[in-house]
């Protein structure tokens, strides 16, 4: 298990310039009741405990809106610290990775399903003046999973039984940038 | 020889969905499948569980319209005991359902329809998206858009607490009540979501209904059934939400069926086709006839549009306005344009704002007596309320304990699952034609089909990339011979 996409740390610079607590949000994405897709919401409750002390963190341990609702939600934060489920061709369950906001916009063009896409709300929030995390500091670590369509409270074997280890090296990450 | 175009899985809509082609050696349309492969499960999750449980529960089906099925869900448990609900909550529930429509159809209209209209149905995909509208249509409308759903979403949340995964109905009522310092601030933004409802349809009729090419495609082109509307209505039968009677309507206006929610199976059932894992109600009395057009055909829709063509009235005066200007507009009533759903989403939004006026001013709505503690367990409950995108049953059985012993649930979109099929394989048809090759425009014209119905097929999935991208596989002869990729 690793993350690949090893990008360098962001810095939130106007904040850290005159010490105040940069603003960031934890945010768990998933549904707690649908198997694998629950692993975003495990690992927000995960790390959120983990980092209960770091300044200027919020968590929101279950989120399971996307498109315009979620301008709602990130409004107003600095930072955010997106945990999700992933599904790639020939992804090994367990497997994480990591992606910064810049690489979301190689999907902005899509629509979403129901409603516009996470890159393209925080574009069309941004032209109209809203405060959003800049790109770059909008880090998604997302796991591969196995099965995300049966209504289950478990999550499969293997991102059970390995959870401690991709939530731990996944805690590292987030901790570096929130510290 | 002939050739299969797979469009899998099919873009902006929840779920996987998938569309098969298959094209005769002079490349016209043989046959055309429009299947569901995901199984889902969700009836048999809930059995063994305490019934008040399930309107928490069933909010997680759906991250589209988890509002629907919660309340379809407190109605079908007010059923299990008893129907002890105070009139209060029921006006609580239905004023939390009218926000909620509110904000869901500004979504549908303006991320998902309008960039068919504003950019184009034949637009490059890289701008055929709300970036796309606001950058045709301004910014300034693009923060009306931004901040009338965020309004109906406070208006939600002070209601009830949640704008998602509600937790508020409970058997016998709901959690809590409108305070009147909240009913103060809901007032204003009442008045300008009404505003906004107004300026929705002056939009449309400015880009949609002022472009002959688009009134033409709605009027016109192969986006029409001739089967029948289901809706829920009131004693007036005007549409209602969140109760009344389910009534059923053929294309030439003529009522086939009214019903009660305890009645449902009586008057729908479900038919199974072995290639698809959902199943196609359709008009008990009637029989299965198949995918048929006309007016001896068991298969209706349960759409925005249907909720009209069901309709006698409106229950408001400017929605009536709206619906009276809407069908002269299509040329009488009812209408088999489907199309015309999004301009029925229009008109079912100001009778939602109206209803939501109503409501500000009822001196009884900060009331206090919004919950009784349910004395007995019936044991049976039927709830059924207007989905955004169609009739939403829910049918519960408990023990005389209140844990769930059977489950049953007919969504919105699997009212539409014949109708979806039939309309895919009419554009299908009409759009795929010998020696035209099927370019991203004409897919989009076939996607059109069905967007209209809203489709969704699955719950609150969300894995990255959070997008369903189009893929197209042409095989002929057995190999794929040709494939490309639309935004993957």
């Amino acid at each position: 298990m690793c993350g690949f996409t090893k990008e360098a740390r962001s810095i939130v610079s106007s904040a850290a310039a005159v010490n105040v607590p940069v603003k960031t949000l934890l945010l768990g994405m998933g549904n707690a009741i649908l198997c694998d897709d629950a692993v975003g919401i495990r690992l927000a409750k995960y790390l959120g405990e983990r980092l209960a002390h770091a300044p200027g963190l919020s968590v929101l341990e279950e989120c399971s809106v996307g498109g315009l609702n979620i301008l709602e939600v990130v409004t107003g934060f600095d930072r955010l610290i997106i945990l999700d489920s992933i599904k790639t061709s020939g992804g090994n369950p367990g497997d994480w990775y990591r992606f910064s906001g810049e690489s979301l916009r190689e999907t902005m063009h899509l629509d979403s399903v129901h409603d516009a896409n996470l890159a393209t709300a925080l574009e069309l929030g941004r032209k109209l003046g809203i405060k959003l995390p800049e790109d770059r500091d909008i880090h998604i670590f997302a796991v591969e999973v196995q099965d995300n369509i049966t209504f289950s409270e478990r999550m499969t074997e293997e991102l059970e039984r390995d959870f401690l280890q991709y939530a731990e090296e996944i805690y590292k990450e987030a901790a570096e940038l929130v510290s | 020889m002939s050739r299969k175009i797979s469009i899998d899985p099919i873009t902006r809509l929840e779920g996987h969905g998938k569309i098969e082609i298959f094209l005769d050696d002079q490349g016209a349309v043989e046959d055309c499948y429009f299947q569901i492969p995901e199984l889902r499960g969700f009836e048999r999750f809930v059995v063994g569980r305490p019934i008040e449980e399930l309107p928490r529960i069933v909010t997680r089906i759906c991250g589209v319209c988890p509002a629907s099925h919660h309340m379809a869900s407190a109605k079908a448990v007010d059923g299990c005991f008893g129907n002890e609900v105070p009139p209060l909550a029921h006006k609580l529930r239905d004023m939390y359902y009218n926000a909620h429509y509110i904000h869901s159809h500004i979504a549908h209209f303006y991320a998902l329809a309008a960039p068919d209209f504003v950019c184009g149905p034949d637009a490059d995909p890289a701008v055929r998206n709300i970036l796309g509208v606001v950058a045709k249509v301004g910014l300034e409308i693009g923060g009306k858009v931004i901040k009338s759903r965020a309004q109906a979403q406070e208006i939600q949340q002070m209601i009830g607490g949640r704008t998602t995964h509600l937790v508020w109905c409970l058997p016998g009522g709901v959690a809590k009540g409108l305070k009147k310092e909240d009913l103060e601030k809901i007032k204003p933004m009442v008045a300008e979501l009404y505003d906004f409802t107004q300026f929705s349809l002056d939009l449309f009729r400015k880009i949609v209904l002022g472009n002959a090419d688009y009134v033409n495609l709605i009027l016109n082109g192969p986006y029409n059934l001739k089967i029948h509307s289901m809706g829920l209505v009131d004693e007036n039968n005007a549409p209602n939400f969140y109760e009344g009677q389910v009534r059923v309507v053929d294309f030439e206006g003529n009522e086939i069926c009214k019903y009660s929610p305890p009645e449902y199976f009586q008057f729908v059932a479900e038919h199974v086709e072995p290639w698809t894992y959902l199943k196609f109600p359709y008009l008990k009395k009637r029989g299965w006839k198949g995918f048929v057009e006309g007016i001896d055909s068991s298969i209706y829709m349960a759409t925005p549009l249907s909720r009209l063509n069901v309709a006698e009235r409106m229950a408001t005066p400017k929605a009536q306005e709206a619906f009276e200007e809407m069908y002269k507009t299509l040329g009488g009533k009812p209408c088999q344009a489907l199309m015309a759903a999004h301009w029925a989403r229009l008109v079912e939004m100001v009778q939602n704002a109206e209803t939501l006026q109503k409501y500000c001013a009822d001196p009884e709505i900060t009331g206090e007596n919004y919950r009784v503690v349910p004395k007995q367990i019936t044991g049976e409950g039927v709830g059924i309320v207007e989905a955004m995108r169609g009739t939403l049953t829910h049918h519960y059985t408990c023990d005389q304990n209140g844990i769930c012993t059977s489950a049953n649930l007919i969504v919105g979109t699997t009212n539409n699952n014949a109708p979806i099929h039939m309309a895919t394989k009419k554009a299908v048809s009409s759009f795929i034609k010998p020696g035209i090759e099927p370019t991203q425009g004409i897919l989009n014209l076939v996607e059109m089909a069905f967007r209209t119905f809203d489709p969704c097929f699955s719950c609150a999935t969300h894995s990255l990339p959070g997008e369903m991208p189009l893929h197209v596989r042409i095989h002929k002869g057995g190999k794929v011979y040709r494939e490309f990729r639309r935004c993957c």
